[in-house]
Parts: structure tokens; C-alpha cells; sequence
């Protein structure tokens, strides 16, 4: 198992390094200078050099991933002041240290993606069961149908009109925010509340469809109706043994969602302004904050990754036939 | 007359598909003595492992329509409640699959699959399952038994898988074991090794099997009692010495005429009957086997697409044909025995 | 200049182009009538701003012109899409930035808007608004007293000198580039007061008086150093690069707390002397802003006006254009609601460069459909009104004319321009139209392109990528004919919206002259105006310069931008501030 996670973790500094290469020179493969985006409306040639002095990016590109690079572990020295370890630079736009962006969005992410990802599991899973259970009589029908309808759902859409119904109309909610769940439980339970609701739509739509379809192709396998044939209870049949082998491919989609989920969910996060790791990636493509946009590329690149060493970690769990070597 | 142990009567077992009704079993009837083996032949579709799983009760009834008699040691099962059957299953009655390797859950422990059957049935704890689990390892033959139970079906051979899976049916001593295939996946040397395990069980426990097989081979080796099946319906039934000596259905001719030779140690695959087995949405009328059959002008063909063959006698060796004794005594000993 | 605003709005749009549809549905629908066709907005013509005036010493005076009816306290609360991205003078240029630094940050000289929106220079942190004797190359301010800092200190002219040197610093890019550029004597480096060397061209004769040398004459520098890139930064508490993220107060609110992109929040600066301060009333007690809100966002909150939305107002986010014809539907809304002309003007540089033909260029301004565009925009409440001058009205000396008939055949004149194409002997001129590749951008280039092929053009359009379209358009020799473009003057005087522009002389890539105009007389023009000491004959020297140039077709003026903007029901004095195009924070007041 730790030789498992060492090689993997290995692995995963590997392709982030990929990743961030690859950003780096994706940026500016575009004819573009972020320094005239940045620099006032009327730029001077000498302040302009100062710019890119102060971004950094007077130098080779190559050189500047180097320090980028380095500056990660070492931290590096700016016009705009020292950057500690780990430094991930200052914002073009504002000089805001990348990394305290990151560490102050996370949270919010973080929030965002665990509370919608209760409330997608339990009900997603939930009806699938119940339509895998009750395949072709109404029960099945209805969740069918209403994971179809989920699944066409658009977040801005929704979520827009549930702010509005809810909240400016109905005034049964408080406008969504973001709290600290240290500093009031409460609070951020009911700010996150229809955001949770409004996110998990669709994955509530795909976990019924793929849990339902997932269960019924276990369902007909043998060892099911071996576990039925030696007299188990059709609960512990269902739960016991289908669900079990069910589990697999749900796992590893939840894995690749939550990984994207904590890279930031852009729309939702601009629908309920909440201030989370998608409101940075926007604005760093929109600002060219290329600090900023290799941040948030890390961030979510390694929440994929982890996930990746999670899901295979927990498939090894699972299934007794995967081992992890 | 004593009643049977396992008596079968006009069992009619029908799915509903979205092409049409799929008539798998058609007026099957068969009796099994506790102790005997009963081997039920016949190609894949001939409706021997649909009837076996009705004798479990394992169909879905949203889809399945049964009708007829299941009568197992005076219980009628056709019209037991769920909860009965599923206290049956694996208790009274156990069933081994022919693929032990997608059969036995790869997600726990053999040892873990045995004792929960045995818990389930007798309430055992933990520990005292655990050991009846290590017991029945030992007696299927598994080496080092204590050390293997909580290994994984994937950590087994094929033909230890299998002795798992009898380990596990046999776990609280069924009266009735149905055995689904159980050599087919297997070599053919190890195919013989499990037939003995489950012939040498039957004599230490007296339990009445039922043998599903396509394979007239394993039959002779370890059935007493034959069913051929075909399209849902009995064509041919007898002692294994009455069906194999002298078989009386054309079907049944085209089977032995068509398997490689007994006891052989060459693995030659089954060569089929000429033609492909019929539809059982839409049933050839008459003899279900009259498109293949090489024998209906001596019939006479009107006969044949005329009325269903009965299996005639009732009682004894019988068969489903309209060929008349004499007919089959001649075309079997003319054209058939010189073949096998 | 590059109106910032669209540009990122654009950039966004394009982007986000999938995930914000609800916008681009509601204008692709097509179902959308010009709001000039509606009743209410159309009585509500926008003024021009001719009564721009220096004012005098009494002006300067405080404290501000009470607002009728206003009381103090209360909490205001701000919303708006972005962060302030500075709030160090030093580095800010943008009018955002400007809109809040109002509140803590105070300049030599500020800008009194009255009832009727005209302006007035008055000094701020100064007396009056500045003395010249020599035709605008000294300029001499004296500061009022009791000005003080958030700890009490006072402000005095050493503050001044340093907030001025502390421009050259490294760190400070962003801002204004004028007085760094005039009071640098010629040949000189400097980079800052921090290494302990001082410019002498900045001289605080005392506490009270302190005199600039510029290095040639400017006669409207004391509109110059209303610009809050021109703020005073207290020496002792001047924390260099980190001053951005925690500026020293001269103003009525002092900073709490700051929430990068989050939320700023300000309480009352009890140092500050309402005395000194001719402009800001100060009415509440706090200001609570919140950032992240789109535009549709925050119309939808002021519409529905529930608990402390009713307190809410916004600094820049207009009324989302799909929202406008509910608002001017409802009198109960409109009571809520602003308008007036920003600084920004829009139009379509036509690259002079390429299209040599005057009469071509002009067959150009004849042909283009500028009311089938601002139907795309908005209307003219969700962009702006026809333009036809270089000159908005919201500068001084503005004058009205129209050389193209632009205004009076706004959906374009195809037979005119014929017959000028005929004249210049070329009926079928080829003209490659480069244009941001936004949902917008597309549909108006459709537009575009059918009306000036209706003239004769042989018309080719070449979308851009809006990250990177100035970058494509700015070069001296890109291969465009014609491209839209945007400026604002600086200061509301001729000089920053003309001289950047249009002055043949300065032609460089990704200069302010997009359309590379080089006109002797025009330059000559450009440099006779620049010396005018008098505001009011500066005004008619810069509408003559406007004429000539709009005379030489460099471009085809599009709008001059409006601001339609509502705000919740529990505010009073929200007006509009015609220097930043925004809602003004300084006479805004909690309804009791």
C-alpha cells in the first residue's frame, strides 16, 4: 500500500509538472502580452518594460517556468515583495499572492462540492436502487423520467429561478453565501443550501441513471443469483452483493466529478456569487493572469489526480481481484 | 406408490419479452428420488436450466409466468410465499453453476461465502460457521483448508473454484442438489475429479441430484435416471442403460451420433444436430423437431406437424416420437448403433 | 483609450459564452425593440456638459452642499462584478477604482457636480483649484487647513511631494503617465523617493504651499491633479507595494477590512473635518461592499429590493441589458433609477494608413448602420446615444455637429455613399472589417458587413480573438481596414481627447492612434489648442480641432456611452458622476 501511494504520488508530481509546462507555454503560444493588458490605458515603452519586469516575464519563457518552478519551493523575490515558499506568484491584475487566492477560495470549493456531493450521492444512488429494484413498474418510470429531465437542467437556468422564487419572492431563504462553517455551522448549512441543490441537479440525474443501469447489469450476473439460489434476503442481495459490484464505475465517476468540482464549479459559483476556486479560473482567463491561471490549473489538476489515486485506492477496497502494486 | 421426493408435473414456464411470449418450458414433468441422480440433457434453449431455476423459485415473477406442479418432499413451490423459498434455497435445496468463476462472488472471502449460507440456514455464529466453512473446504478436497478460507475465488483454480461452489451448496446439507453444468468450464480430467466429489458426496449424505448437462458423457458417468430435453418439452426418458443403450428419439440419436466417444479423454466440442434449435416464441407446430428430423417420411409427415408427440409410456423409458416402436428398433440398430 | 469595462464585459461574454446564454438568448431573440421606442426614456434626453467651469476659491469651500432630506448614518451597501484591482493612487487609472477611492483618498483639486450636472473644478486638499502665472508651466496649490490624516496627523506638503516622487517608484505602473512625464526634468532617471533622492521640481516652499515645474506648459494641469492617480499617500505611512492593499485615510472612511475580490468594508475616518471638504457629505456610518455580482445579478436585487438590498446600490454595474425594458416599463423602478453620459466615447477607427481615399473613408461614415448596431447594444439606454464629433459632450467645449448626416440617417445611407465612391473613382473599394469575436461582435459584423456592400464595398470580416484583439489591431501595420475602438478624455478638457488620438506625430504600435492619422494641420492645430490658458477659448479651439478631424473621416463615431443604472429603494442622493460614468458615493444617504 505505501509503495502503492509513494509511486503514485511520484507519478502525480510528474503530470502536474506536465500540466503547469504546459499551461505555461500554452499562454503564450497566443500572440498576447499580458503586460499591455495590465499596464494603464496609455503605456508608455518604458513602463511597460517596468511591467514586465515586475510580472516577470521579460525573460525566456523556459526560464520563466524554471523560476516559476523553483519559486514553488524556495519562494521567490518580486518588485511587488518576497513571496514565501510556497509561492505560486503575485496576481497580474492585483498582486494578490496566488497562493493565499487559493487558500482563502478552497474552503468555499470545498464546501460547495462536499455538501452538493451528499446531497447528489444520497439521492442519485437512492433512486437509482429504487428504479434498479422496481425495474419497469412506475417507480422505475418515475426516476427515469425525472433524471432525464434532471439531467437537461442548466445550472444558470435553475438556479437563477430558485434564487428568485425562493429568495426574492418567497423570501423562505437568505441569499446564498458563503460562511465559515468553523464560525457559524448554521449558517453556512443554510447559505450553501439552495447552491447545493441547484449544483446537484444533473449529478443527481447521471447517479440515478448510472447507478439504475449499473444495478441492473450486476443483478443479472451470476454470482447474484448464486447469492439468491443459496437463500440470502432479496435486501442483503441487493445491498450485499449487487451493490457491491455496482459500486465500481460509480466510484470512478464520483472520483473524475469531485476532482472537477474542487477545480471550481464556474457557473455555479458566478449564479450564487460565491467566491470559490471557478471564480478565480474565470477571471485569471479573462484578466491573462497567467499566475493566477497556473494556480487554479494546479488546483484543479490535482484534485483529478488525487481523486485518481483515491478511486483506485478505494477500488483496491472494492474488489479483492485489483491490487495495488 | 410412494410419492416422489421431487415430483415435476405440467410445469409451464413463459417470459414475457419484448418480442413476443418466450415459451421456455412447455408440460415438463419428471420425478427425482432422494439419493438418485436425474441427468437432464439437452442443447442450450431446451429449457433444462429454466426448469431447474423454477424448482428454486429464482425467476423474476414481473416477467415469468408459471404454472403446473413443483411438489418437493410434499411442499408445492410454485405457490410458496417468497419468504419460504428463500428459507429453502440453499438450505433444502442448493444449486451449482456451471462458470464457478462468475458464479462465486469475486467481492468476498469463499470462506465468507459458505459460512453466511450456513448462518443464514442454522443461525450458527460466526465462529461456528467459520469452522463449518473450513470442514466443508476439507471435505470438497481443498488443500490446507484453515489457510484458504479467507482467500478469494480469483486466488483458486478453476476446478477448486468449482469444489468451492459444491462446498458451499452442500453446506447445510441439501436434500436436492441441482447441478447446473458444473464440468462444462472445466478440464477435462478435472471435469471427472468433481463428478466423483459429487458422486462420492451423494453416498455419504444420500442427496437426490439433478445433473444439467449437454454432455451424454458426463450422464453415463453419473446419472441414473436421463431426460432429454428439447424446446421446453421431455423427448426421451429412461434409465441411463435405456436412453444410452437403445435411445428411441431421433433427437436423441442425432445427440449420440454427435458426441465424441465415451470416455474418450479428448476434449472434442459437441457437434450439433443438423439445423439450429427452434424459436420458443414461435414453435414449430407438431413435433417441435420435425424441421430437423431425418425420419418423418417413415412417420408419416402429416403425423408430425399434426398434433404434439406425448412421452409415451408413462411410466419407464418413454419417449416423444411418432415413429413406431418397430420403426426405431430398426432405424437405430441399422443406421445409429454402427455410428457411436 | 480601451474602455476597460467592455472590453473585459466582452471578453467574458466570449468566454463565458455558453454558461451566461441567458444574455445572449434574450438579445438573439430578436424580440427585443430599441428602448428608444419606448415611451418613458425617450423625455429623458441626456445634457450635454457645456458648463464645465474652473471655480474659485469660495467653491472649494466646506462643507459639501447638503443633500434635502438626507440624514446621517446607516450601513451602504455596495455590489458590484469586480474587486477594486488598486487602491493605491499611485496605480489607479481606472474610474472604479476612482469611485471608491473617493472615500479615503483625496487629490489637490476635485470636481463639484451640480443638480443641473455641471462641473466645477474646486480644490480638494487645496484652497482653490491652482494658480498659473506663466501660462502653465508653474503651477502653485496651497493646502487648507486642518486637513488630517486617519491618526490625526496633519497633511501637509511634504505628503504631497512624496505622494508625486513616489510615482516613479517600480511598483507603481498602473497609473496616469502625465505628471510623471512633465515634471521629470529632460534627460533625467529617476525612480522614486525611497532611495532618499528628491526631485527638485517639486518644491514644498512650506506646510501650506507647494509649487510644481513642469517642463513645458500645461494649462489645464489643475484638472490634471483631480485625478485620483494623483492622491495624497501620507510619507510616514507609506508602506510602498503593500500600500495597495491598506491605504491611509484623508478621507471620511477609513478602511476596516479587505477581502480580495470579496468585500471591502469602511467605517467613519473621525479625523476627517467635514470643514475642509467641498465635495463628500458622508451621510452613513458605513459602507459595506460585496464583489462577484454580474450586472443581471444585481439589477435582479434592486428589482426585487428585499432587506439589505433596499440599502444596495453599485459603483459600475449597469442595468443588465435584458432587464431594461422591464425597468422603463415600471414608474415605481424608474424612480430608482440614473442615467446620464459617461466619458466613453465609441467608434470605428478606419486605418487611414490603408484606406488612403478620403471620399472613400467618408463613403465608409455614409454607409454604416449604426442603429441596427445599438439595436444589438442595447438601445440606446443599454449603450449610448449617436455620436458624430471625436469630442464627447461630457467635455469642455463640446460642440454639437454632424458632417456625415450619421445622426438624422442613423441606419446608414447607401446611395450617398455610392455616389462618393463614384467620386472617388473606386464603387467597389475592398475593406476588411476586424471585429472581437464575441456572440455581439458577431451578429453586429453581419450587420456591418451587408450595409457596406449595399454601398459597393467588397466587405471581408476577419473576427478576432477578444484576448488578444488590441494586441492585433495595435500594430502600425496590421493588415485591418477598419476596427472598433474606444477613449475617454482624462480630465473633461480637449487635450486627452484629442492630442493621444489623432496627433500624426506619435504614431507608434500600440499607440492611442489606432487610426494613424497624420495630418500637419491637424497637429498644428492639436499644439495652438494645448496652450489656450483661458478653459472657455481652450473649449473653442478643441470643437475647431474636433471638425478638422472628423473632416479627415478617421473614424466612424459610433455612441457616446450612456449609464443606466438603478439602485434599492432604502438610498437617497445616489447620483450620477459624469467624470467616472458611475454612480457617486458621495452624497448617498440611509433613508430613515
Amino acid at each position: 500500500m505505501s509503495r502503492f501511494l509513494l509511486r503514485r504520488l511520484l507519478g502525480a508530481a510528474v503530470i502536474l509538472m506536465i500540466i503547469s509546462a504546459v499551461t505555461f507555454f500554452l499562454f503564450f503560444a497566443v500572440p498576447r502580452d499580458p503586460a499591455r493588458f495590465a499596464c494603464g490605458k496609455i503605456c508608455p515603452p518604458e513602463t511597460l518594460e517596468l511591467v514586465r519586469h515586475n510580472m516577470g516575464i521579460d525573460e525566456p519563457v523556459f526560464l520563466q517556468y524554471w523560476h516559476w518552478l523553483i519559486g514553488i519551493f524556495a519562494g521567490r523575490d518580486f518588485t511587488y515583495g518576497r513571496c514565501d515558499a510556497p509561492c505560486l506568484g503575485y496576481s497580474f491584475v492585483n498582486q494578490q499572492p496566488i497562493f493565499d487566492a487559493i487558500v482563502d477560495r478552497f474552503p468555499t470549493t470545498l464546501s460547495l462540492t462536499i455538501g452538493a456531493a451528499v446531497v447528489f450521492l444520497l439521492f442519485g444512488i437512492g433512486m437509482g436502487m429504487i428504479a434498479a429494484a422496481r425495474q419497469g413498474r412506475p417507480a422505475d418510470k418515475i426516476a427515469s423520467s425525472a433524471s432525464l429531465i434532471g439531467a437537461s437542467m442548466q445550472i444558470y437556468f435553475v438556479g437563477v429561478l430558485a434564487t428568485w422564487v425562493l429568495v426574492d419572492q418567497l423570501q423562505l431563504f437568505e441569499r446564498p453565501a458563503y460562511h465559515e462553517l468553523t464560525a457559524d455551522p448554521v449558517k453556512w448549512f443554510s447559505g450553501l443550501l439552495i447552491p447545493w441543490l441547484v449544483l446537484s441537479i444533473i449529478f443527481t440525474a447521471n447517479y440515478t441513471r448510472m447507478t439504475r443501469s449499473s444495478m441492473v447489469e450486476q443483478l443479472s450476473e451470476d454470482y447474484v443469483r448464486t447469492a439468491r439460489a443459496k437463500g440470502m434476503p432479496s435486501r442483503t442481495v441487493f445491498l450485499r452483493f449487487a451493490w457491491r459490484g455496482a459500486m465500481g464505475p460509480i466510484i470512478t465517476i464520483f472520483g473524475v466529478d469531485l476532482g472537477a468540482l474542487l477545480g471550481g464549479a464556474i457557473i455555479t459559483e458566478q449564479t450564487f456569487v460565491l467566491h470559490g476556486i471557478g471564480e478565480l479560473s474565470i477571471k485569471a482567463v479573462v484578466n491573462q493572469d497567467l499566475p493566477m491561471l497556473l494556480g487554479v490549473v494546479l488546483v484543479a489538476a490535482t484534485a483529478i489526480v488525487l481523486f485518481n489515486i483515491v478511486v483506485d485506492a478505494a477500488y483496491a477496497f472494492i474488489d479483492p481481484r485489483v491490487r495495488l502494486s | 406408490m410412494t410419492i416422489p421426493f421431487l415430483s415435476v408435473r405440467d410445469l409451464t414456464v413463459d417470459f414475457d419479452t419484448e418480442d413476443g411470449v418466450v415459451h421456455a418450458v412447455d408440460g415438463l414433468s419428471f420425478d427425482v428420488e432422494k439419493g438418485t441422480t436425474l441427468g437432464i440433457v439437452g442443447e442450450s434453449g431446451s429449457g433444462k436450466s429454466v426448469t431447474n431455476l423454477a424448482v428454486l423459485g429464482l425467476h423474476d415473477p414481473a416477467y415469468t409466468k408459471i404454472s403446473g406442479e413443483i411438489v418437493l418432499d410434499g411442499r408445492e413451490l410454485t405457490t410458496a410465499p417468497r419468504r419460504e423459498l428463500e428459507r429453502l434455497r440453499g438450505n433444502k435445496v442448493a444449486m451449482i453453476f456451471q462458470d464457478p468463476l462468475t458464479s462465486l462472488s469475486p467481492y468476498h472471502s469463499v470462506g465468507r461465502q459458505i459460512s453466511e449460507t450456513y448462518r443464514r440456514h442454522t443461525g450458527a455464529s460466526r465462529g461456528e460457521a467459520r469452522g463449518r466453512a473450513v470442514e466443508m473446504l476439507r471435505r470438497v478436497g481443498i488443500p490446507h483448508p484453515v489457510s484458504r478460507v479467507d482467500d478469494y475465488p480469483h486466488q483458486f483454480s478453476g476446478g477448486m473454484r468449482q469444489r468451492v461452489m459444491i462446498a458451499m451448496a452442500l453446506v447445510c446439507d441439501p436434500d436436492l442438489l441441482i447441478a447446473d453444468e458444473p464440468t462444462t468450464a472445466l478440464d477435462v480430467t478435472v471435469q471427472a475429479q468433481i463428478l466423483d466429489l459429487l458422486k462420492e458426496l451423494q453416498e455419504q449424505t444420500g442427496t437426490a441430484i439433478i445433473l444439467i448437462t449437454h454432455d451424454l458423457g458426463v450422464v453415463a458417468n453419473a446419472a441414473q435416471e436421463v431426460l432429454v430435453m428439447y424446446a421446453g418439452r421431455a423427448v426421451e426418458r429412461g434409465t441411463v442403460r435405456e436412453v444410452l443403450g437403445t435411445p428411441r428419439h431421433p433427437y436423441t440419436w442425432g445427440l449420440l451420433s454427435s458426441m465424441p466417444r465415451l470416455r474418450s479423454s479428448v476434449d472434442v466440442p459437441l457437434v450439433p444436430v443438423r439445423g439450429t434449435p427452434p424459436s420458443l416464441i414461435h414453435v414449430p407446430p407438431g413435433c417441435p423437431f420435425h424441421p430437423r428430423c431425418d425420419y418423418q417420411a417413415q412417420a408419416g409427415p402429416d403425423l408430425c406437424v399434426g398434433d404434439r408427440p406425448e412421452l409415451s409410456p408413462h411410466r419407464g423409458h418413454g419417449d416423444a416420437c411418432y415413429l413406431t416402436p418397430a420403426h426405431k428398433r430398426e432405424i437405430f440398430a441399422d443406421q445409429i448403433k454402427e455410428r457411436l | 483609450m480601451r474602455s476597460p469595462s467592455r472590453r473585459a464585459v466582452s471578453a467574458v461574454a466570449a468566454l463565458a459564452a455558453g454558461m451566461l446564454a441567458l444574455s445572449a438568448c434574450a438579445q438573439g431573440g430578436g424580440g427585443v425593440t430599441a428602448p428608444t421606442a419606448a415611451a418613458p426614456a425617450k423625455s429623458q434626453d441626456v445634457k450635454a456638459l457645456n458648463k464645465i467651469a474652473v471655480g474659485t476659491g469660495d467653491d472649494s469651500k466646506g462643507p459639501a452642499a447638503p443633500e434635502p432630506g438626507a440624514v446621517k448614518g446607516g450601513t451602504v451597501n455596495m455590489i458590484d462584478r469586480d474587486d477594486f484591482s488598486h487602491l493605491d493612487p499611485a496605480r489607479i487609472y481606472l474610474n472604479y477604482n476612482a469611485t471608491a477611492s473617493k472615500l479615503f483618498t483625496r487629490q489637490l483639486t476635485e470636481y463639484k457636480v451640480a443638480d443641473n450636472g455641471g462641473l466645477t473644478l474646486v480644490g480638494d486638499l487645496a484652497v482653490d483649484a491652482g494658480s498659473t502665472d506663466d501660462g502653465g508651466k508653474t503651477w502653485k496649490f496651497t493646502l487648507k487647513d486642518g486637513l488630517k490624516w486617519q491618526d490625526g496627523s496633519p497633511i501637509s506638503t511634504a505628503d504631497i511631494k512624496h505622494s508625486f516622487e513616489r510615482l516613479y517608484a517600480p511598483f507603481a505602473t498602473e497609473g496616469p503617465p502625465y505628471a510623471e512625464q512633465w515634471l521629470l526634468p529632460k534627460g533625467q532617471k529617476y525612480t522614486g523617493p525611497y532611495d532618499g533622492k528628491h526631485l527638485d521640481t517639486i518644491e514644498a516652499v512650506d506646510d501650506k504651499n507647494i509649487v510644481f515645474h513642469l517642463n513645458s506648459p500645461h494649462p489645464d494641469f489643475n484638472f490634471t491633479v483631480a485625478m485620483t492617480g494623483y492622491g495624497a499617500v501620507p510619507k510616514k505611512h507609506d508602506t510602498k507595494e503593500k500600500y495597495d492593499r491598506q491605504p491611509f485615510s484623508a478621507g471620511p472612511y477609513k478602511i476596516v477590512s479587505h477581502v480580495t475580490d470579496k468585500s471591502l468594508d469602511l467605517e467613519r475616518n473621525e479625523h476627517w473635518d467635514p470643514a475642509t471638504d467641498p465635495i463628500r457629505n458622508a451621510y452613513p456610518d458605513k459602507w459595506h461592499m460585496e464583489f462577484g455580482v454580474q450586472a443581471l445579478q444585481s439589477t435582479d436585487r434592486f428589482i426585487a429590493d428585499n432587506g439589505a438590498d433596499k440599502h444596495a446600490m453599485t459603483f459600475h454595474n449597469p442595468i443588465a441589458t435584458e432587464r431594461i425594458q422591464q425597468v422603463i416599463g415600471d414608474p415605481e423602478l424608474m424612480k430608482r433609477t440614473m442615467q446620464g453620459l459617461t466619458p466613453f466615447t465609441t467608434f470605428y477607427n478606419i486605418n487611414t494608413t490603408r484606406v488612403k481615399d478620403l471620399k472613400v473613408r467618408q463613403a465608409i461614415i455614409k454607409a454604416f448602420p449604426m442603429q441596427q448596431v445599438r439595436q444589438l447594444n442595447g438601445g440606446e439606454l443599454g449603450i449610448g446615444k449617436f455620436a458624430s464629433t471625436v469630442i464627447s459632450p461630457t467635455v469642455l467645449g463640446h460642440q454639437p455637429f454632424d458632417l456625415y448626416g450619421q445622426t438624422t440617417k442613423p441606419q446608414g445611407d447607401p446611395e450617398a455613399a455610392k455616389k462618393l465612391l463614384a467620386e472617388a473613382g473606386q464603387p467597389n473599394p475592398p475593406l476588411v472589417y476586424a471585429y472581437n469575436q464575441t456572440p455581439t461582435g458577431e451578429k453586429a459584423a453581419v450587420v456591418i458587413k451587408s450595409s457596406l456592400e449595399k454601398a459597393g464595398f467588397k466587405v471581408v470580416n476577419k473576427p478576432l480573438n477578444p484576448a488578444t484583439y488590441y494586441d492585433a489591431i495595435g500594430l502600425l501595420d496590421n493588415p485591418y481596414d477598419l476596427y472598433w475602438g474606444g477613449w475617454a478624455a482624462d480630465w473633461p478638457t480637449g487635450s486627452t481627447a484629442v492630442s493621444l488620438t489623432y496627433d500624426g506625430r506619435q504614431l507608434v504600435d500600440h499607440g492611442s492612434n489606432y487610426s494613424h492619422l497624420n495630418v500637419p494641420e491637424v497637429n498644428e492645430a492639436i499644439d495652438k489648442a494645448n496652450e489656450i490658458l483661458d478653459p472657455v477659448e481652450a473649449g473653442k479651439a478643441w470643437a475647431a480641432v474636433d471638425k478638422m478631424i472628423m473632416a479627415q473621416a478617421p473614424i466612424v463615431p459610433e455612441f457616446y456611452q450612456t449609464y443606466f443604472g438603478l439602485y434599492g429603494s432604502g438610498l437617497g442622493g445616489v447620483e450620477f458622476d459624469p467624470i467616472t460614468g458611475e454612480q457617486s458615493p458621495t452624497n448617498v444617504y440611509v433613508k430613515q
